[in-house]
């Protein structure tokens, strides 16, 4: 039983009609009632081989053969008619309508013209309990926390009829106590029968709960191993092709005083909401200060503040002594500030332009690159190639519009761009995300370096490990309010996590020095 | 959507795409030009060469040229074309959909009326002072829904279509009870002074040194658009206007200052309508003029290095339809009939990039 194979393939390829490989010769198989984690860099081709599984994109050699039958499945329906489900990474789900009207979305059961509510909300129901996931079909989603969300995903596709199902980065934007939550349930479906396919690049979790790991770099299959032979750092090799060095920074603890104080940041949202609730915090020059919360906790509003796009209703941040919030972007960057947003496409680049010109973004008006309005494109020039060959930057020219280069080269441009700017404090919104492992080590250097140089950083991030592993102290946002301070060495993720879900909170915490930072004892 | 630092390659890329378009749009004409008429090679002769001057040599030897007159509103047109061309094409860089040309250009034949008409003073004053007059009241009138967009988040649509019909109106009233010629039994202004008119280059033609002003304009487009500060801003803005409020850029002074830059060009064809060719100012004055500044820029992708080609192709066209339509038994609806398959062609982005790969150029979708 174990061992019945469910669904295989074998020389799977797929070349776009541009001539690029996204998949080469890949083959696997899977086995009922099997979680097979598949790994790889972004670009490794492990999104194409799910969506080749799906139905979504067509392969150009090869085959798939569910149950032993081959197959040809030219769109998702076909998929789910093999009883094949996806989810998506990014949740597509409608806020406003309740679980069960999203779960049986498009399969909705009927009376005449009329969808039939009390049979729907009781299928579903049913669905949820066979697999062991406790939900309430009438709440309406916009209420629900992350990972309830992505159980609804789930379920969606469960209640399709789905035996085998994909799971895309499942656990990118869920606190720890999520992950192990989702875990359990999804060891829970494996149980019953089912399998489950999970695209990951945290190869902890691989680790943790995979029978069986496939690793890919390039488009193939480069390791075959079952993760309780082998070590995280055996798995990240086969997955980048060369030893990740996998010491964390060198921590230092500047006896400066503050150069950032920020007291009693207070943001009102245009619906009336509070999204900063008097957040008061000191950084050091060469510290980095880090931000951990669930996505959507007032980080977002911080970094606006910072950067001066937004005012705060209250309470000012101050550099040096002098006032920089509140009086718009151009009068921060003037200061010094510098900021890395978190939305790389919409915030951090104009995609359709060179490099060189999303270089210069930032201090276009400084002499250096500009006399009396007229541009000196040579010193752009000149400085473009500069930062290129500093930051490792791949890219045949800099005129090369910035939007043909992968995530992680157009993350240093962005990184080079503001680091350019020698700025006295740079806010980093999520510096890695969606980065290669190998161009997020070299990321996560830079600033590292540039703390070193004398800045001072606060670093947003989703990614805890991240945090833990770059921050000097760390912060923990919750409901737009601090509710703990950490010194980095003293924080675990299972604590924040607590912090992070409001399940824990120090009342009055705030991240000034002179405040003593909570040890890490619940 | 091309972009001047977008490489050579790309605007080269563009340049072919269009042309492949035009010449599918024609033959398409072509082939409908077969079937609705009883004279076909007459008409696409029409066309393709109605509005070139032909020569022929008299009994004495010496050359006489005919149809100056056809070649010269080819010409004329063309700078018109331009002109309104870059009117649309400027916001359109800052991502603004100006429909304001019309009015623009309106105000501005009447600012440089006003001039040529009432100040008595020599023409090496008079002269650039009503290109001036022209080129100030268009690009007031462009700033205005610039500001009304970036203060107040009007649509640039709406607010410029609405702005037409005053300045258009506005027009109207000056001509017929403020500068109305009651000697000439229509509706009209008195001829302006013989020192604001400017001089044909060409014999029997409205051909001035305005065919030099217009590819400078084009040129100086350009070169703000690459080269200076404020076009750096313009057309990041253009772009993602988020990305230019996160590095500190005056977003909202940048929309103003596209859309009044737009207006300064309307207001020069303005002033080119009014002081070359009609030399005095009518009540039906060409209105819908300045949307055809829409079909030019669409046709040099918003690049002010192929405004002037495609403004002298697209007067071509029109130009070939008077011809076609006054010599042979099609219509001159026939060329709008090859407009629209152009515009649909070029703005069915969809399909450009098939064509773009077909022809051997695709950039490599990832």
């Amino acid at each position: 039983m174990q061992n019945e194979i469910v669904l295989a393939v074998d020389g799977l390829g797929k070349t776009y009609p541009n001539g690029t490989e996204a998949v080469k010769g890949v083959s696997f198989d899977l086995r009922r009632g099997e979680i097979h984690a598949i790994v790889g860099e972004n670009g490794a081709g492990k999104s194409t081989v799910m969506k080749m599984l799906y139905g979504l994109e067509q392969p150009t050699t090869g085959r798939i053969a569910v149950a032993g039958q081959q197959v040809r499945l030219t769109t998702p329906q076909d998929a789910i008619d093999l009883h094949i489900g996806l989810v998506h990474q990014h949740m597509m789900l409608l806020e406003s309508l309740s679980v069960a009207e999203n779960i049986a979305l498009g399969a909705e059961p009927v009376r005449g013209p009329f969808l039939d509510r009390a049979k729907m909300n009781r299928e579903v129901a049913e669905v949820a309990a066979t697999y062991g996931m406790n939900i309430d079909p009438a709440a309406t989603v916009a209420r629900l926390a992350v990972g309830q969300k992505q159980r609804i995903e789930i379920l969606k596709v469960l209640y399709k009829g789905a035996r085998i199902l994909l799971l895309d980065e499942p656990t990118a934007v869920l606190t720890p106590q999520e992950t192990r939550d989702l875990f359990k349930a999804i060891r829970g479906l494996t149980e019953l029968g089912m399998t489950v396919v999970f695209i990951t690049h945290k190869l902890v979790e691989v680790k943790e709960v995979a029978d069986r790991v496939t690793v890919m770099r390039d488009g193939q299959v480069t390791g075959r191993v079952e993760p309780r032979d082998v070590t995280v750092a055996k798995i990240a090799e086969m997955m980048v092709g060369r030893p990740l060095s996998h010491k964390p920074a060198e921590r230092r603890s500047p006896d400066l005083p503050a150069s950032v104080t920020a007291r009693d940041l207070t943001l009102i949202g245009l619906d009336g909401r509070v999204r900063l609730n008097r957040v008061s915090f000191d950084i050091r020059p060469g510290e980095i200060l880090g931000v951990a919360g669930v996505e959507g906790n007032g980080q977002a509003a911080l970094g606006q503040v910072l950067t001066g796009l937004l005012e705060p209703a209250e309470g000012a941040a101050r550099i040096g002594g002098t006032v920089f919030t509140g009086r718009g972007v151009a009068a921060a960057r003037a200061l010094g500030i510098a900021a890395i947003p978190e939305d790389r496409i919409h915030d951090g680049i104009v995609t359709d332009m060179s490099i060189e010109e999303n270089f210069v973004a930032a201090e276009y008006r400084n002499p250096r690159f500009s006399r009396r309005g007229i541009r000196d494109r040579n010193a752009v020039n000149a400085a473009t190639r500069e930062m290129i060959a500093a930051f490792g930057v791949k890219t045949t020219s800099e005129q090369t519009p910035i939007g043909a280069l992968s995530g992680g080269n157009m993350q240093k441009v962005v990184l080079g761009r503001e680091f350019t700017t020698q700025p006295r404090f740079l806010i980093a919104a999520q510096p890695t995300r969606g980065v290669d492992i190998g161009a997020a080590e070299g990321l996560r250097q830079q600033l590292v370096d540039l703390r070193d140089a004398g800045t001072a950083v606060l670093l947003i991030s989703a990614d805890l490990e991240e945090t833990i592993a770059l921050s000097d102290r760390i912060i923990v946002l919750f409901k737009g309010q601090i509710v703990a301070h950490f010194r980095a060495e003293e924080a675990d993720e299972n604590v924040l996590g607590l912090y992070m879900l409001g399940a824990e909170r120090k009342a009055g915490a705030n991240g000034c020095i002179d405040q003593q930072p909570e040890h890490a004892h619940v | 959507m091309s972009s001047i630092a977008g490489g050579q390659g790309s605007v080269l890329q563009e340049v072919i795409k269009t042309l492949v378009v035009i010449v599918i749009g024609l033959l398409i004409g072509m082939v409908i030009v077969l079937f609705i008429s009883e004279e076909p090679t007459k008409v696409f002769d029409a066309i393709l060469t109605g509005p070139l001057p032909s020569a022929s040599t008299l009994d004495d030897g010496t050359v006489r040229w005919r149809g100056m007159t056809r070649f010269g509103t080819f010409l004329e047109d063309s700078i018109t074309l331009a002109l309104v061309g870059l009117a649309v094409a400027i916001p359109f860089r800052a991502q603004q959909f100006s429909l304001g040309a019309d009015g623009q250009m309106f105000l501005g034949a009447l600012a440089s009326a006003v001039v040529s008409i009432y100040l008595p003073l020599p023409g090496i004053v008079l002269i650039p002072l009503a290109f001036l007059a022209a080129v100030i009241a268009g690009f007031a009138w462009g700033w205005l829904p610039g500001v009304m967009k970036a203060r107040a988040g009007a649509n640039e649509i709406v607010t410029t279509l609405m702005l037409n019909v005053i300045a258009i109106q506005f027009f109207i009233y000056c001509v017929t009870f403020l500068m109305l010629d009651r000697q000439a039994g229509f509706i009209v202004t008195p001829f302006f002074q013989d020192a604001a008119i400017l001089n044909p280059l060409i014999h029997r033609t409205n051909v001035t040194w305005m065919i030099a002003v217009a590819p400078l304009v084009c040129l100086l487009a350009y070169l703000f658009l690459s080269r200076t500060n404020m076009g750096y801003e313009l057309r990041v803005v253009g772009q993602n206007p988020a990305f230019g409020r996160r590095m500190g850029m005056p977003v909202d002074r940048t929309v103003a200052l596209s859309m009044a830059l737009g207006g300064a060009a309307a207001g020069m064809a303005g002033f080119h309508i009014a002081n070359a060719i009609l030399k005095r100012l009518p009540s039906d004055f060409p209105a819908g003029l300045g949307f055809e500044g829409i079909v030019v820029a669409l046709l040099a992708r918003n690049d002010p290095r192929l405004i002037l080609p495609a403004a002298l192709f697209y007067g071509y066209l029109r130009a070939g339809a008077q011809v076609m339509e006054r010599t042979t038994d099609v219509s001159r609806e026939m060329v709008l009939v090859v407009q629209a398959i152009i515009i649909l062609l070029i703005v069915s982005e969809n399909l450009l990039p098939r064509l773009g790969q077909w022809i051997g150029l695709g950039r490599s979708a990832r």
